[in-house]
């Protein structure tokens, strides 16, 4: 999904940029109010896990490959905006040394899988979590939050390709669909993952799960539940 | 030390996954190049990566340098996350 140098049209990558600096002055604000010292291992931990898991690409449809993205693990963790520090530091990495994304795209790819590809995962918990208030709503909703941000990332990439009609010669509605179409099925391996890891952090370390979490003061609080059935490990 | 060996297992799960990454899954045809070159879409680049496709030049295909190269950027990329979060922290409003 990462989009390379030469596939956006300028005004669409600077449109990009402004919208997510703006996303990145927010999030350094509210993050440096809430990380602690106890934030920072599981963050260093998360971002190093899934720069190498992107390094994994697996066989999907077509002839195809496509990699787990990350963020929503990260952002249900960490908060959104911490989630999007993270995902920063990745494709900045990937678009400096590997060249895996370009440098006049590198809005656009943070506003994919930074910010689409972590928001919406965590909004999607977050609201599932809210009606259920255990543990299975928990992993329902990264479930659904996983597939559906990695899917809703992937269609936006396609709208960024599809207007750019100077430098991709295709419709918003062959690249939207082929994005979202391809994306469905890393989306599922995304969503299986994320339940898998936030079952491990449930059995084993329920406390990191309920660590203050960097979001937007509107998005609220995120339910508490873990620590206080089972006792803060 | 309960968040050292946090650290520790995840940074194991991350060279398991690079190794993984190199060996059996290396292989990267994206949705997105394919659509592109059926297209004639044409990258780019405004910048020389000294790492391209995360192969070192002149060692292309040589899965043993592309998976050291793997775990040294992983480590990097714990290290520049670390110091990010650590500047966040130091710079806090109590």
């Amino acid at each position: 999904m990462h989009i390379p140098d030469g596939f956006l049209d300028p005004w669409v990558c600077l449109m990009m940029y402004v919208i997510t600096i703006i996303f990145w002055i927010f999030s350094f604000r509210r993050t440096k109010k809430i990380l602690e010292d106890k934030h920072i291992p599981l963050m260093a931990t998360l971002t190093a896990m899934f720069f190498a898991a992107q390094m994994m690409n697996f066989p999907i449809i077509g002839g195809t490959t496509a990699h787990l993205l990350g963020g929503p693990i990260i952002g249900i963790t960490l908060g959104p905006y911490a989630g999007l520090i993270s995902m920063t530091v990745i494709l900045l990495i990937q678009a400096l040394f590997f060249g895996d994304g370009g440098l006049t795209t590198f809005g656009a790819n943070v506003w994919n899988m930074g910010i689409i590809g972590v928001f919406i995962p965590y909004i999607i918990c977050l609201a599932i979590v809210r009606i259920g208030k255990n543990t299975k709503s928990l992993l329902i909703g990264a479930f659904l939050g996983a597939l559906i941000g990695d899917v809703l990332a992937a269609i936006f990439a396609g709208i960024e390709l599809g207007v750019s009609i100077l430098s991709f010669p295709y419709s918003i509605q062959i690249a939207v669909t082929a994005m979202a179409t391809h994306h469905f099925f890393i989306g599922i391996g995304e969503g299986i993952i994320t339940m898998i890891i936030l079952s491990i952090l449930i059995k084993n370390r329920p406390d990191l799960l309920e660590l203050p979490k960097a979001t937007p003061y509107w998005l609220g609080e995120f339910p508490k539940f873990l620590t206080s059935k089972s006792g803060e490990k | 030390m309960k968040y050292g060996k946090l650290t520790v297992v995840g940074i194991i799960i991350s060279i398991i996954f690079v190794i993984i990454g190199c060996i059996w899954l290396s292989l990267s045809v994206e949705t997105l190049d394919e659509i592109a070159e059926n297209f004639g879409a044409k990258e780019n680049s405004i910048w020389n990566p000294p790492i391209p496709d995360y192969e070192l030049p002149g060692f292309e295909g040589n899965v043993l340098i592309n998976t050291i190269i793997g775990i040294i950027f992983t480590i990097l990329t714990f290290i520049a996350a670390y110091g990010i979060g650590n500047l966040l922290k130091s710079k806090r409003v109590k």
